[in-house]
Parts: C-alpha cells; sequence; structure tokens
C-alpha cells in the first residue's frame, strides 16, 4: 500500500509528542527536573543515556554535526536519558532542530527524542567514581606492555594438559601452583600442582619491589587465570583470609573493566585498565568485598569529568597469591573466616555460668514476645516427623516436648498427642485450636515416667546452653517413655549443606537469590545493624540464612509490625555425630536411626525394653 | 486441660518429692467441649492411664456417679461405661482451677484451659 509522504510525518510527529511526554515524567519523577516550552540552553535527551550504552563521544559527535556548541554532558549512571548544557540558546535551539526526531544515536540506531528542561538535576556529578579509593587499594596501569601481555597470555594457554582447568558458570578458569577448590574457597597446602606459575610471570616481581614496603613476601606460589567473556561477572566476595597471604595481585589482560568494592553499604568502583595491575591489601584486601557486575557495557568516567559507557571485550584475569598455611591474623574480623570460626575463649565457661539467664533472655524472652509472628511461620509438618507419628498405633500417647504452636499435635488422629512449652504465647495458640497442652520445661517434664509410647522434641533442645543441659533433656524423654517407646529429636544443623545441596534454610536467602548480593555482604552489612543493638553476651550474631560460622550463636528475628524489632535467640547447632554422642550416653535408650533432614539432625532412639 | 492429660501430670520433679501423683485436682471453670467416641480407643487407652486418677478427677467434675472406684473387669464389654469415660477424659475441658502437689501442696495455675507446670529455679 502507498504511504503519503507528508501522512508520515504527521505519524511520526505524534509519535515523537507522545514518547516526549512520557519520557519527561519519567525524568520528572526520577530527578524533578522539568521540561521548558522556552528553549533553555539545558537540553534533555530524552531516549538515550548510559544504560542504553550511549558513550560520550557518540553524544558529541552527533550534537557537533547540528553546528550547536556543548558545554557540558551529564549522564547518570542506570539512566536512560541525559542532559546536555549549551554554550547558547541559538546552540540549544541547533542541537534540538538538528537532533530531536532526527538522529540516530538511540540503541540500534533508534531516533532520539529531545527537549528542553529548565535545569540539571541536583544529583549531576555526583557518583561512586568521586569517592576515595579503599585503603590499601592501588592500581597500577600500564604495568606490562602490550608484548608481555600477549607473551603472558601465551604462557598460561600453553600445557593444557598438565594444569587444572574448568569451567564455572559463569566463566572459565585454570589454576597453576595450587589448585583453587571453589567448593570450600580454599587450597590444599599438601597438594601442589605439577605446573607451577609459568616463568613467564617473573618479569612481573621486581617491579614490585618499591612497593612491597607493606607486605612481606614478593613472589607468589598461586595463580587462578580467570577468562570473562563479555557480560560475564563474578559475586562479590572476599578471598578466604586464611588461605592466603596479603596483598592479593590481580593483573588485567585484553580489557578494561570495572570493579566493584563494598563494604556494607560504601560502595567504591575502579576502573582495571587492560594491562593495569590491581593491588589490594590491607583492608582492601581484607575488609572489602570485589566483584564484577555481569554486563556487556561499564559506565566509566570520560575525559571530560562526566560519565561514559564503555564496552567490554574479552578479558583474561591473572589473580597472584601466597598460600598463608594457618590462621589469618588480620585485624579485619568481620569477613575473617579465622576469627568468625573462632568461639571467644571464655564462652564455655560462660554458657556454662550464664546458661539459666542467656536461655531465659535469649530464649524464653524473645518467643515470648515473638509468640504470634513466629506462629503464623510454623504451619506445615515437616514430612519425616509426620511419618514419625504416623508411625504409631492406634490409641498410643505421644508428647511433644516442645510443640510450639502444636503444628504437630493433630498429624496422627488416631493417637493421643499431648504437647508441651515454655512460651506461654504459642501454647495459647495450641490451645485455642482444642489440643493438650500444659507449660513446662523441657528440662523437668512434669509427666510420669514410663507412661508415654512416644516423644517428639522438634528444634528445641539446640535452645539449651550447655551439653550437660541438652543431655538432661535428652534424659527427661528416656525417663517418660514407656520401654519400647521411640522418641525422635530433630536439632540445627552446623552445617547446613549436604552432598553440596543448600538446606532450605539457606535457599530461601532472598537477599542472595533476587539482589545478587552474597553471604559475605549480607553479614557485612548486618554487622552494621547490629552494632546498634544491645548484647550482652559474649556470643557472635549469625547473619539469617547463611552458613553458620560458630556453633553457638544468637540469631536474629525481625519482627513483621512497622517497627522491624531484631530480636536475638540463642542456638548451640550442632556438629554431625554429636546429637548421637549425646544418646549414647543414656543407658536406658538405644539409637535407632540418626539423618540429616534439611539443615537439621535428627535421632529416633528406643527405650530398651 | 483435658482430663486425659490431667492423668500424666506428675509434680515429681520437684525437689524431694517422691511420686507427686495424682495431683489434687480443683476446677473453677470448667466447659464440656464434644469429642467422637470411640469405645476401641477408650477401651486400648485404659491401661495407659491410672484408674485412681480417673477415679479421683471423675470426683472433682462432678461425675462421680459414672465411674467405679476401681476397674471393673471385662471393661470392654461395657460400652456405657466406656461412654462415660470417654465423656470424663475427652469432653471436660478445665478452663481455670488448680493442680496441688500431694507431697509438698505446691499449686500449679490452670489459666485459660493451660496448666503451668513450670517450676522456680530453687525448686528443682
Amino acid at each position: 500500500m502507498h504511504v503519503d509522504e507528508p501522512h508520515k510525518n504527521v505519524n511520526s510527529a505524534k509519535k515523537a509528542d507522545k514518547k516526549q511526554r512520557r519520557c519527561l515524567a519519567i525524568i520528572k519523577s526520577d530527578c524533578q527536573v522539568s521540561s521548558s516550552d522556552e528553549p533553555t540552553i539545558y537540553l534533555a535527551v530524552l531516549n538515550v543515556g548510559l544504560s542504553n550504552g550511549l558513550t560520550e563521544e557518540c553524544l558529541l559527535d552527533a550534537t557537533s554535526k547540528t553546528g550547536g556548541k556543548v558545554t557540558e554532558v551529564v549522564m547518570l549512571p542506570g539512566k536512560s536519558y541525559c542532559f546536555l548544557v549549551c554554550s547558547t540558546l541559538d546552540d540549544s535551539r541547533l542541537i534540538y532542530l538538528g537532533m530531536h526526531n532526527i538522529s540516530t544515536i538511540g540503541q540500534q540506531g533508534a531516533v532520539a527524542y529531545l527537549s528542553y528542561v529548565k535545569e540539571l538535576p541536583a544529583l549531576a556529578g555526583k557518583s561512586d567514581w568521586n569517592s576515595p579509593l579503599p585503603n590499601g587499594l592501588i592500581v597500577m596501569p600500564d604495568f606490562v606492555s602490550e608484548q608481555e601481555e600477549s607473551e603472558l597470555f601465551k604462557s598460561i594457554s600453553e600445557d593444557e594438559g598438565s594444569t587444572e582447568s574448568g569451567n564455572l558458570k559463569h566463566r572459565k578458569v585454570k589454576h597453576f601452583g595450587y589448585e583453587f577448590l571453589y567448593g570450600s574457597n580454599n587450597v590444599d597446602p599438601s597438594k601442589p600442582l605439577e605446573q607451577p606459575i609459568p616463568s613467564a610471570c617473573d618479569i612481573l616481581w621486581p617491579r614490585l619491589e618499591g612497593n612491597s614496603t607493606t607486605w612481606d613476601w614478593i613472589t607468589p606460589d598461586q595463580l587462578t587465570v580467570n577468562e570473562y567473556e563479555p557480560g560475564n561477572g563474578i559475586p562479590p566476595h572476599v578471598d578466604t583470609h586464611s588461605a592466603f597471604l596479603d596483598p592479593i595481585l590481580s593483573l588485567s589482560l585484553q580489557s578494561d573493566v570495572v570493579m566493584d568494592f563494598r563494604r556494607g553499604e560504601e560502595h567504591v568502583q575502579v576502573r582495571l585498565p587492560r594491562r593495569s595491575l590491581l593491588v589490594m591489601s590491607g583492608e582492601a584486601r581484607y575488609d572489602w568485598t570485589h566483584g564484577i557486575r555481569p554486563k556487556h557495557i561499564d559506565v566509566v568516567p570520560s575525559a571530560s569529568g562526566g560519565l561514559t559507557t564503555q564496552p567490554r571485550g574479552k578479558r583474561t584475569s591473572l589473580t597472584f597469591r601466597r598460600l598463608r598455611r594457618g590462621p589469618c591474623n588480620c585485624t579485619y574480623p568481620t569477613l575473617c573466616d579465622t576469627r568468625q570460626t573462632k568461639a571467644p575463649l571464655e564462652l564455655s565457661s560462660t554458657l556454662a555460668e550464664q546458661a539459666v539467664s542467656l536461655e531465659q533472655q535469649n530464649v524464653h524472652e524473645v518467643y515470648d514476645k515473638i509468640a504470634d509472628h513466629f506462629s503464623e511461620t510454623r504451619h506445615s509438618p515437616w514430612p519425616q516427623v509426620a511419618q514419625f507419628l504416623k508411625s504409631f498405633g492406634p490409641q498410643s500417647v505421644v508428647l511433644d516436648v516442645g510443640c510450639g504452636n502444636g503444628k504437630y499435635l493433630g498429624c496422627n488422629p488416631q493417637i493421643l498427642t499431648i504437647g508441651c512449652d515454655r512460651a506461654q504465647g504459642l501454647l495459647s495458640v495450641g490451645c485455642s485450636k482444642g489440643q493438650n497442652v500444659f507449660r513446662c520445661d523441657c528440662l523437668s517434664v512434669p509427666v510420669r515416667s514410663s507412661s508415654i509410647d512416644g516423644c517428639i522434641s522438634i528444634a528445641v533442645i539446640h535452645h539449651l546452653a550447655t551439653g550437660e543441659r541438652r543431655l538432661a533433656a535428652l534424659r527427661e524423654m528416656a525417663r517418660v517413655l514407656r520401654p519400647g517407646g521411640r522418641a525422635l529429636v530433630y536439632v540445627w544443623a552446623k552445617d547446613q549443606r549436604r552432598n553440596d545441596k543448600k538446606s532450605a534454610y539457606l535457599r530461601q536467602n532472598k537477599a542472595v537469590n533476587k539482589e545478587r548480593t552474597t553471604e559475605q555482604l549480607q553479614r557485612q552489612k548486618q554487622q552494621q545493624e547490629l552494632e546498634q543493638l544491645p548484647n550482652n553476651t559474649p556470643l557472635p550474631v549469625h547473619t539469617n540464612r547463611t552458613e553458620f560460622q560458630q556453633q553457638d550463636v544468637l540469631v536474629p528475628w525481625k519482627t513483621k509490625d512497622e517497627q522491624r524489632t531484631t530480636f536475638l535467640r540463642y542456638y548451640h547447632v550442632f556438629e554431625e555425630q554429636e546429637l548421637e554422642s549425646l544418646v549414647t550416653k543414656l543407658p536406658e535408650v538405644q539409637l535407632v536411626k540418626s539423618y540429616y533432614d534439611q539443615g537439621n539432625h535428627c535421632v529416633i532412639f528406643e527405650k530398651i525394653p | 486441660m483435658k482430663l486425659s492429660t490431667y492423668n500424666f501430670l506428675t509434680s515429681m520433679a520437684i525437689k524431694g518429692v517422691k511420686v507427686g501423683f495424682p495431683l489434687k485436682l480443683t476446677i473453677n471453670k470448667k466447659e464440656e467441649v464434644e469429642s467422637e467416641f470411640n469405645p476401641t480407643f477408650i477401651e486400648r487407652l485404659l491401661p495407659k492411664l491410672d484408674w485412681a486418677a480417673i477415679y479421683g478427677a471423675a470426683q472433682v467434675a462432678e461425675l462421680a456417679d459414672d465411674i467405679p472406684p476401681t476397674q471393673p473387669e471385662n471393661i470392654g464389654e461395657n460400652e456405657l461405661l466406656l461412654q462415660k469415660l470417654h465423656h470424663l477424659l475427652f469432653e471436660i475441658d478445665v478452663l481455670e482451677g488448680q493442680l496441688e502437689c500431694p507431697e509438698t501442696g505446691r499449686i500449679f495455675p490452670i489459666t485459660d484451659g493451660i496448666p503451668n507446670m513450670l517450676l522456680n529455679e530453687d525448686e528443682v
């Protein structure tokens, strides 16, 4: 069908108007900049910006074709629009008329839409690029020449067979000296690889000598080569403190990239030019995480002091490290595996002395306060617990020690189940549903000896602060069981992974799943949050939905209400075999079965008939 | 608190108490709830219960005429008695009252249907 030229132009102008209005509304709500019907020296490019990969160069190229002069380009990170400041109103008019609905600088040659605006956004010029670098971070540009770059690249590409190589989810890796083990994020010092760091790298070390006054080694013994295709990255992480000495060196080959350094809410972007060496030492090595966002285009400072974009090419990084072979002695505890996994020295005696008050304050009082919210989150019975309850014949009497809101009390209607708990608030929930409950402590269960066919105690005795008290709770269960009666006990496991699979507890980490953050980053953030929270115990605070660093910890519970109050619950998370070994200390029972179920250690024991 | 639950409770955890059973029951407020009668369930449950405590509870619940002081033999053939036992054990819900340790006189209150058997640190 033939279409009239004028008709087409009318359509195009209509489309441009519509698009203009829509973009201006976004900009208005984003950064309070309003359009102007009269020409001003400020122009907004409405539909192209850093987020579409627009470069300052490309934009200035387009403006110069109009004959209008630009004095400043304002690009905002993550935005699909940008601003121009023109020399005079005439320049501004030239650019508007020459570019609006004409210039094809948009994504995939799309046409750009422009508008006069009354002012520049207030945030212009403020970006992470203006923050100082983390302490201890040095970027040495042009650390190797182009020729050296290709020689180094060749040396790491040779001998494919004799070095460990592999593909991670988003990048290719290869190790020299020692293999970096991604499961444990560590190396095995007893297993050096056949292939040491290629001798071609030896040219690097003399160049470091002048800078090595702050650390005590120059020659690394471990090299990890990462190959990143454009669009790939690496999640924010800190190199395991106990695995490597300070500093970590990283040589960038083939392409520039932007690396993100984070410490809690602090964020610094660092440009790593091709052929530069990054040195992370001290604070930068120990207390900041570093990572590369998976993007095809980086936003970087432009020559004129603004921001522009830079497409990534294939990049190879050479990370040089030296094995530590012992515990870390740094002064940055938040991300220190040595520090985080080492229980405070006086802890066991403190726990023994303060067990009662600790349980009172950090278990009983907390459950009383969070009862309603806690109860809402506890509704579906765990399948293997329900299965255990269904294994009892009709007319059996089963006691649930620590029944909470009584979610297991109605599981098997053919048996008589009675529940007990310490938390009045939780008992009321169960009682209102017509369940049989009474209030007591699991260390003195007010039930006749040898009167009960079965016992369950799900997620209870890990709230007791000493081994003796945990054993005493099991002894009470054994006492009330009739000979031949069976008990099932669940406790939280320190190890939240089995066969490399995360438990449901770890899998439900929203931050890690959705916001592309990591456990280390979360730990940093929480650390800062919790500094205000009163904690008069010697116990470390666990970061929710991350791996446990220690056995005796406080686990935060955040209420759902507006206050979002955080309460700290005490837990003793169990090591492998720990629960079994408690059971074997009870002469009147025998272990029937022990298993691991979604981050819990579980035992079934029977009172010897 | 149902009187079936009452049948299992003891104060033996108190320091110095030898048996602590049956606890002396006082009912200030009770309500009757409906529960499905299953004669086999009651019959098979009886060996796990203490008859003296059943009888004692019946006295307090004003159902003494229904329950004999000692357990009759061949109770399975006496469906009427089983029904009365069912009513006593599962259909009387004690809302307010108390349980008293027979040896020390320690009182455990029953509030809103929940007996509070919690002991103080110095009692155990």
